[in-house]
């Protein structure tokens, strides 16, 4: 089980939604997916890296061969990805604090949704229907979300400075860096590997066993 | 009305049923889970392999979940709490038991598809990057045993394919090349800001044009980071 792969968390949550309400549950995805704006919710949360909702009709389960037996389900359902920073905890309570309206808006059609507050009934409705993810890869493990974001800031304007301060005195070449400076104060910053936050510290530590291992084999060569 | 894509990001959704069956007395989902474990295993995931893969996982759906916990609706409320309703009423209200005829594997993958949005480049991509890995996994699934080549992979994975309902990108669209030189500048340039501090303005022009020559900031092959790192030791 690997729901975490360095600063980035798996989330997997499905949900049985009632089939004459699922049409009412889609029409809010679609007015929700129709403007940028009216998603500003979910970009306060800025710790999300990807996210997505995908609703599964209940006989559109892909059946792939003769021989494998249809699904005869009751409900249709609805899966929910998230790759997040930070812990479980922290990413369900900022959904709790922050958009706790929105959240309930996308949920409510679901069969006994308890609705985002109070916590702990969420909570416990959350483990109750999350699925644990088997491996799970990130391209950037040492990075948050917010890394991704000011790291492109900080390439951007790397390359302008360059640009602007060619041909420039060494006076102004110290104004424009001072500047820089400031323009990227919020976006610097060292990454290192995570703090553990989960089982995955096991993995973690895994990995850096086998590099400790192998890095004194190639030493000692 | 649902899409997959959002900007220059896809959301890849599949669900591959896999087959109801044993060897040496193991379920072949069991098998697929056991791969996938070891896989974490590994030196890095084989899926740092395939191109532009920001975020992806694997997990085995074994079944649904019944709601037996009382919701919030006025509704639930009423059935579970009067004392005077009915017990046919009260069983007839309960939330049904559905279960899965098949376990699915479920793969899910957040990538760079640029503005063709497309999958196919995708998948021929992870096809030719890590093929034997790809047979490892889906090997037990229905309908899997007809795929040898890319081009028979990415019309399996279209069968597989559930289209997102809302897909919604917190980070940035880029390609991921783009995205992990970006990391590799942010990491290096606030190491030198750290380290040039009160140079007066000569020296600190000279380092800054040294550290930008290094690290060539529109040269996305290299210096960069290398896709999956997990520590900052080479």
């Amino acid at each position: 089980m690997s729901n975490i792969a360095g600063k980035a968390y798996a989330m997997n949550v499905i949900s049985p939604l009632r089939p004459y309400l699922t049409w009412v549950n889609k029409l809010i995805f679609w007015y929700a997916a129709k403007k940028p704006s009216n998603l500003t919710g979910l970009i306060t949360l800025s710790l999300i890296h990807y996210a997505r909702w995908v609703i599964i009709d209940r006989d559109k389960f892909p059946h792939l061969d003769p021989k494998q037996p249809k699904e005869d389900l009751s409900y249709n359902y609805m899966l929910f990805f998230s790759n997040f920073n930070g812990s479980w905890d922290q990413y369900v309570d900022s959904f709790t604090f922050a958009i706790p309206g929105g959240l309930d808006l996308l949920w409510k059609w679901t069969v006994r949704y308890p609705k985002s507050v109070a916590l702990t009934p969420f909570h416990n409705y959350i483990q109750y229907n999350q699925i644990e993810t088997i491996h799970y890869y990130n391209a950037y493990p040492l990075a948050a979300s917010n890394d991704v974001k000011s790291a492109k800031s900080v390439k951007s304007a790397l390359i302008k400075f360059q640009q602007d301060t060619q041909n420039a005195s060494d006076d102004d070449f110290m104004k424009s860096y001072n500047a820089l400076l400031r323009g990227l104060q919020h976006d610097l910053g060292d990454m290192h590997p995570t703090p553990i936050v989960s089982m995955s510290a096991y993995q973690v530590q895994k990995r850096q066993k086998w590099h400790k291992k192998n890095d004194l084999q190639l030493g000692g060569k | 009305m649902a899409s997959n894509i959002s900007g220059n990001a896809y959301a890849l959704t599949i669900l591959s049923p896999i087959k109801n069956g044993l060897q040496d007395e193991t379920a072949y989902a069991d098998i697929v889970r056991n791969r996938l474990q070891e896989w974490n295993a590994e030196n890095n995931s084989p899926m740092a392999l395939t191109p532009d893969t920001y975020l992806c996982r694997f997990f085995v759906l074994d079944d649904v979940y019944t709601e037996t916990l009382p919701g919030a609706n006025a509704w639930d409320t009423v059935v579970d709490w009067l004392p005077f309703v009915p017990n046919f009423l009260r069983r007839w209200a309960w939330p049904k038991e559905d279960h899965l005829k098949s376990r699915y594997l479920v793969f899910s993958s957040n990538f760079y598809c640029g503005p063709e949005g497309t999958i196919d480049a995708y998948l021929r991509a992870m096809w030719v990057a890590i093929g034997d890995r790809i047979k490892e996994i889906w090997g037990y699934c229905y309908g899997f045993e007809d795929v040898n080549d890319a081009d028979q992979f990415i019309a399996y994975m279209k069968k597989c394919q559930l289209t997102a309902t809302l897909f919604f990108v917190g980070s940035t669209d880029d390609p991921l090349n783009e995205q992990l030189k970006a990391l590799y500048l942010k990491q290096e340039f606030a190491k030198f800001a750290i380290d040039n501090q009160g140079l007066d303005k000569t020296a600190l022009r000279n380092n800054f044009q040294a550290f930008f020559d290094r690290v060539q900031p529109a040269n996305l092959s290299a210096p960069t980071w290398a896709a999956g790192k997990y520590r900052l030791e080479d």
